[in-house]
């Protein structure tokens, strides 16, 4: 028995260290540098610096992420639904083989993509031009904070899209039925019937979405050199011009927080439920 | 016969083995954008291969921009202890450069390399601010200026107050990266400083004197104005994207990279470049050998061959379009006529030498960054 123990110890741990190595020590690490002077006591004084300098980012940044979020919740939810109640066999299985190719490309590559995409004189634009739908003069290039959001929003609807669909389809079809026979519509079935019991499932998908856009560097370092500009964009200039880590600690651990009360939202509402 | 030729194979790599074991491998690390790396692996390699027959060059990139040469910085810094290091010849900004030699980690090696005769240009000496004479050889000499389009600007600006005024007159025409997108645009918030504050010289040579930022307040509100007329880009190939789409008609870019588009069609042949007065940064890219390389005469070697005046003028002005590192005297007879004036038809050596500035010494090149962030962006 003694021995199975000890087995088991041993079996969990390289990946318990990797864990360690990899997740927790830098995670520690920075969290410590984030309350560190450059001489190496304890101070504020990061803190300061990062809210005196990028307040106005860090409010932007929960802005597009939360108007992504948002708009990810609805767009998901409608395919989810066209998905579950739709009555075209043909246009169910052309949206089910299509909405999930974005998310097999990289923030990166959609960056880039986007980025020839929604510029003024771009293949979005030229292509309406040739239409015949805009003229030359009225075209608008979406290469700011808009483009991050058209970025987001489309990079991660089919992440959330492919939970809701998948948890939409495991529902008891029953109860979709009996509120069709009692003459419900396909729009009511869907906030009335469906959304009600998916939404843990929704809420997890946001909550997972709403983290990997708070983390993601390419997208608003490639779309828009606006200002504002978001936090992850001001931590690599912070590192990479002043070599001042202090500081872009400290904005990590206020985008720790962010996402922290994100979860913690999340996890007060499960327990209640439960 | 397929069991012969498996054990031919093995016995084979027995016999290689000690060959391979003989052979030194160099690690040669740089910053800078993907094309630096090619260039060390497609053209440098080769040609120290051929003539060290026993040696294997590995080329490393650690990304563009000053986070490249931070990287190197940090790994040389993390080694430190150890007695032999993994990185032979480093490819570095000048920003990390006087940190690297400040802190002892590079080798003066400069004296045991012929080319090293070769070389008195100030970049070579001075390392914003910083005296870096015996451990750098610019590998070369690159330049921002600014590009435009004759089909939608007749007469371009000379300087930069004429350029504000442009801007004012054709909103929305002119582009730059803002700080946080890449270093055309930060040499473009450089010159600015320089053009509108009486401290150009001093930000140049220093001293350094914390004070002197107070002032910049006038330079930096009329650049808040500027920006709310111009168009902020996407990166240094945001900008030239936007010049090429004709979205813009005019913005700072770096000469090389301009040349470089173009000559890959992904610019219009017909764009033109203007050194605007009083004058816009360029810095070199150095090569330096750490202090404790593991094969520091390969290492010695390599940075020879790589800055003789021969694949200066093939490699650096031929193909990349860069200015050279060494003295331009000893490249320009290695090139026709030709190939040499390409590199002049816009701005002129004399420009060159009286509006190519350098970046300022380190600490007011933060300042300069810092008062960006808090009176413009904010």
């Amino acid at each position: 028995m003694q021995d199975r123990g000890r087995l088991g110890v041993l079996l969990v741990a390289p990946a318990l260290a990797a864990v360690l190595v990899l997740f927790v020590y830098p995670l520690g690490y920075s969290l410590v540098t984030a309350f560190q002077a450059k001489g190496g006591g304890f101070t504020f004084g990061n803190f300061a610096k990062a809210f005196e300098f990028y307040s106005v980012d860090i409010g932007f940044t929960l802005v597009i992420i939360g108007v992504s979020t948002v708009l990810i919740a609805l767009a998901s939810i409608a395919i989810g639904g066209y998905l579950t109640l739709g009555e075209n066999p043909r246009a169910v299985a052309l949206l089910r083989w299509l909405y999930r190719w974005p998310l097999f490309i990289p923030f990166v590559v959609a960056a880039q993509c986007m980025r020839t995409f929604l510029a003024k004189n771009g293949l979005m634009n030229n292509t309406l031009v040739s239409l015949g739908i805009l003229e030359v003069e009225q075209t608008v290039g979406f290469l700011d904070w808009r483009g991050i959001i058209i970025t987001f929003v489309w990079k991660q609807t089919p992440f959330v899209a492919l939970l809701v669909a998948g948890a939409m389809a495991s529902l008891d079809r029953s109860t979709i039925e009996a509120a069709r026979n009692l003459g419900a519509g396909r729009l009511r079935i869907l906030f009335e019937i469906l959304v009600p019991q998916i939404m843990p499932t929704l809420v997890v998908g946001l909550i997972l979405s709403f983290v990997t856009m708070m983390s993601v560097l390419s997208v608003p370092l490639m779309i828009s050199g606006e200002s504002p500009t978001m936090m992850t964009v001001d931590m690599a200039f912070r590192i990479n011009n002043y070599g001042d880590y202090g500081t872009a600690n400290a904005l990590g651990f206020i985008s720790y927080l962010l996402t922290a009360a994100c979860a913690w939202v999340y996890l007060k509402r499960a327990v209640r439920q439960s | 016969m397929k069991r012969n030729l498996a054990l031919f194979a093995i016995a084979a790599a027995f016999v290689a083995a000690p060959a391979i074991a003989q052979q030194t491998t160099l690690n040669v690390v740089t910053a800078g954008d993907q094309n630096m790396v090619d260039y060390i692996k497609d053209f440098l390699a080769p040609r120290f291969e051929k003539t060290n027959p026993k040696a294997v060059v590995k080329a490393v990139g650690t990304g563009p921009g000053d986070s490249g040469s931070q990287k190197i910085a940090e790994k040389l810094q993390a080694q430190k202890g150890n007695a032999a290091w993994d990185v032979d010849v480093a490819v570095i900004h000048q920003k990390m450069a006087g940190d690297l030699v400040r802190e002892g980690l590079l080798a003066p090696y400069v004296r045991d390399v012929s080319t090293g005769r070769l070389v008195s240009s100030e970049a070579s000496k001075n390392a914003l601010g910083t005296n870096v004479q015996g451990y750098v050889i610019p590998m070369f000499q690159s330049q921002t200026a600014i590009a435009w389009n004759p089909a939608l600007v007749k007469n371009p600006p000379k300087n930069y107050e004429e350029l504000a005024a442009w801007a004012k007159a054709n909103p929305k025409k002119f582009g730059y990266n803002g700080i946080k997108g890449g270093m055309s645009g930060v040499a473009f918030v450089v010159g600015w400083v320089y053009a509108n504050t009486a401290d150009a010289d001093k930000l140049m040579k220093g001293p350094y004197d914390a004070n002197t930022k107070a002032k910049w307040d006038g330079a930096l509100g009329k650049l808040k104005e500027f920006n709310r007329s111009v168009v902020i880009t996407p990166g240094n190939a945001g900008t030239l994207d936007m010049l090429n789409r004709g979205e813009i008609a005019m913005g700072p870019v770096w000469v090389d990279m301009f040349y470089t588009w173009m000559a890959d069609g992904k610019l219009p042949p017909n764009m033109r470049l203007q050194l605007i007065g009083p004058g816009m940064p360029g810095q070199p890219m150095y090569y330096v050998i750490p202090a404790k390389a593991a094969n520091m005469e390969a290492a010695k070697k390599f940075v020879e061959m790589a800055t003789s005046p021969a694949v200066q003028a093939e490699g650096i002005v031929k193909k990349f379009n860069w200015y050279p590192g060494i003295d331009a005297q000893h490249v320009k007879s290695q090139l026709d006529d030709k190939t040499w004036n390409k590199l002049f038809v816009d701005v002129t050596p004399q420009e060159l030498a009286s509006k190519g500035k350098v970046f300022p010494i380190k600490p007011y090149f933060d300042d300069i960054l810092e008062s960006y962030e808090r009176k413009v962006l904010n």
